[in-house]
């Protein structure tokens, strides 16, 4: 029931709604079906969120998370309760709210039942435009299971379609940048977060 | 087939299915016997035509209210491009865009009741207010004279020049306008062509070397005369007579120039190159566009104050 809300939204809604305001994903079917990953990406808009749940083939989109903070959608109940419905989220604590064990938990239970992740390193939206330092919780999760691949995603120009704190959506040309999923090279949390980082950085260009 | 029971339309959308096909083909050998040559910017224009000839087509054989939607969405296009490339306007000028393009909607309800002096002064006098009355309510007075003059000039390049084509099928002349686009579009079109293909072969002055170094007088004239006997051949879709004709071509030639420099000049500003795609991995609409910025309301007038208003 579920996945077939998600499927109208993502596969029928979304896209158009997309396209109208001008967000094209680069190469247009970035992701192979059934296969497991962690999609890895800069943050500047709600819209990042929706474009990437596009990209999502249409069988695995119920088994696709964005991970958010639940200190922002969990504020009030009913958006907990939205976002979990119609974004597929799962809720963490971030780590200055002491959350930071049990989150990377969750996580890592999800990924072995073979699901798949969203994450935001960043960790919040921000400034338009401008990539702020990345939180260990990708490092970690990579480094606990090295046989997942994660993909490197570079977004550009969400942030002037619906930045932080706006209401009002308006159309600007933005590009989502797909890389190769790739498993992690380096062993050390700290590496780990720079070899990610410096992948999103190279889609830049 | 009897070729005399077709009304023109039908003829014309036969010829322009018979040029673009030729055009495809012809591109596409050109390409297989010289690798080298430059042709793609030929061959993207020829697949957008193809793109432009189907709505004509569809709009001219269905209704011509989905000629009126697709050139609003041609003027959404073109306007999103603009102000996404465009270095001139703020973060905080976001919401003012957002009226930018409410008023798509309404210039073309207006071209599409033939209310000609509400589409006439609605964005030159109406949105050239509004546009910086609301930056003002901002309060954001750092850069706000540049976004006044910059957003409102953007709605006038995409939206105002666009709707003037989609105002030609309101007029009562002439099957209903539609004869009077197809002849202005492919004119403009052809004179792209025309000036590319004369100054291949014969360029060697060129007009103006820092805005768009294949421009050349060679071109500018061929393309000029052979735009103009174009427009005498085509002139069954129209109204003119033979010299109205004559100085149809060459008003859409010398316009078709001019918005094409314009337009160049415009990316030169922000850093991009004179061909091409505007943005990496994006459709380039204004490199389609261009040359019917200017040709499209020049075109209109000339034929409003010849044929409608006497």
């Amino acid at each position: 029931m579920k996945h077939l809300l998600l499927i109208l939204i993502y596969k029928g809604v979304m896209p158009l709604f997309l396209k109208l305001v001008g967000v094209k994903i680069v190469p247009k079917k970035p992701l192979p079906p059934n296969a497991q990953y962690i999609i890895v990406a800069n943050h500047n808009s709600h819209i990042d969120t929706m474009a990437l749940m596009s990209s999502i083939p249409v069988k695995d989109l119920n088994r696709t998370h964005p991970v958010a903070a639940a200190t922002y959608f969990g504020k009030k109940n009913w958006l907990a309760v939205l976002s979990k419905l119609f974004v597929n989220t799962i809720l963490i604590k971030r780590s200055e709210e002491g959350g930071e064990s049990t989150a990377l938990d969750v996580l890592g239970n999800f990924l072995s039942k073979g699901h798949s992740l969203i994450i935001f390193p960043e960790g919040s939206r921000g400034e338009p435009e401008k990539m702020q330092a990345f939180r260990k919780g990708i490092g970690v999760l990579l480094q606990r299971n090295p046989h997942i691949p994660y993909i490197p995603v570079y977004i550009q120009g969400t942030g002037k379609i619906l930045p932080k704190g706006e209401r009002l959506i308006v159309p600007y040309v933005a590009q989502v940048h797909f890389g190769q999923a790739q498993l992690a090279q380096a062993k050390e949390v700290e590496s780990i977060l720079d070899e990610v980082k410096n992948e999103i950085l190279r889609l830049k260009d | 087939m009897h070729f005399e029971h077709l009304t023109s339309i039908h003829k014309m959308l036969l010829v322009i299915l018979g040029v673009l096909v030729f055009a495809t083909v012809l591109f596409w050998i050109w390409k297989k016997i010289k690798p080298g040559a430059q042709v793609d910017e030929l061959m993207t224009r020829t697949k957008s035509w193809w793109v432009m000839a189907s709505i004509f087509a569809i709009a001219a054989l269905v209704h011509p209210i989905i000629s009126f939607v697709a050139f609003g969405f041609l003027s959404f296009a073109a306007l999103r491009e603009l102000s996404s490339i465009s270095k001139n306007a703020r973060i905080e000028d976001r919401s003012v865009i957002f009226w930018a393009y409410v008023a798509i909607p309404v210039q073309y309800f207006f071209a599409y009741m033939g209310w000609m002096l509400p589409f006439l002064i609605f964005i030159p006098v109406f949105m050239f207010t509004w546009i910086p009355f609301i930056l003002v309510l901002k309060g954001h007075t750092q850069d706000i004279a540049r976004s006044m003059s910059v957003i409102p000039t953007h709605l006038m390049l995409t939206v105002y020049s666009l709707s003037h084509l989609a105002y030609l099928l309101s007029l009562s002349i002439a099957d209903g306008g539609r004869g009077l686009l197809l002849y202005v579009v492919f004119l403009t079109e052809m004179n792209d062509v025309f000036q590319f293909t004369w100054g291949k072969l014969l360029g060697r002055h060129k007009i103006i070397e820092k805005i768009s170094p294949n421009k050349t007088w060679e071109g500018f004239i061929g393309g000029l005369l052979s735009t103009v006997l174009a427009a005498i051949l085509l002139k069954f879709l129209t109204p003119f007579t033979t010299n109205e004709a004559i100085g149809a071509g060459l008003l859409i030639a010398c316009t078709g120039f001019v918005g094409d420099i314009i337009v160049s000049a415009i990316k030169r500003d922000f850093g991009l190159k004179d061909t091409g795609t505007v943005i990496k991995g994006h459709g380039g609409i204004l490199d389609r566009m261009d040359s019917l910025i200017i040709s499209a309301p020049f075109f209109f007038y000339y034929v409003y104050l010849l044929h409608v208003v006497r």
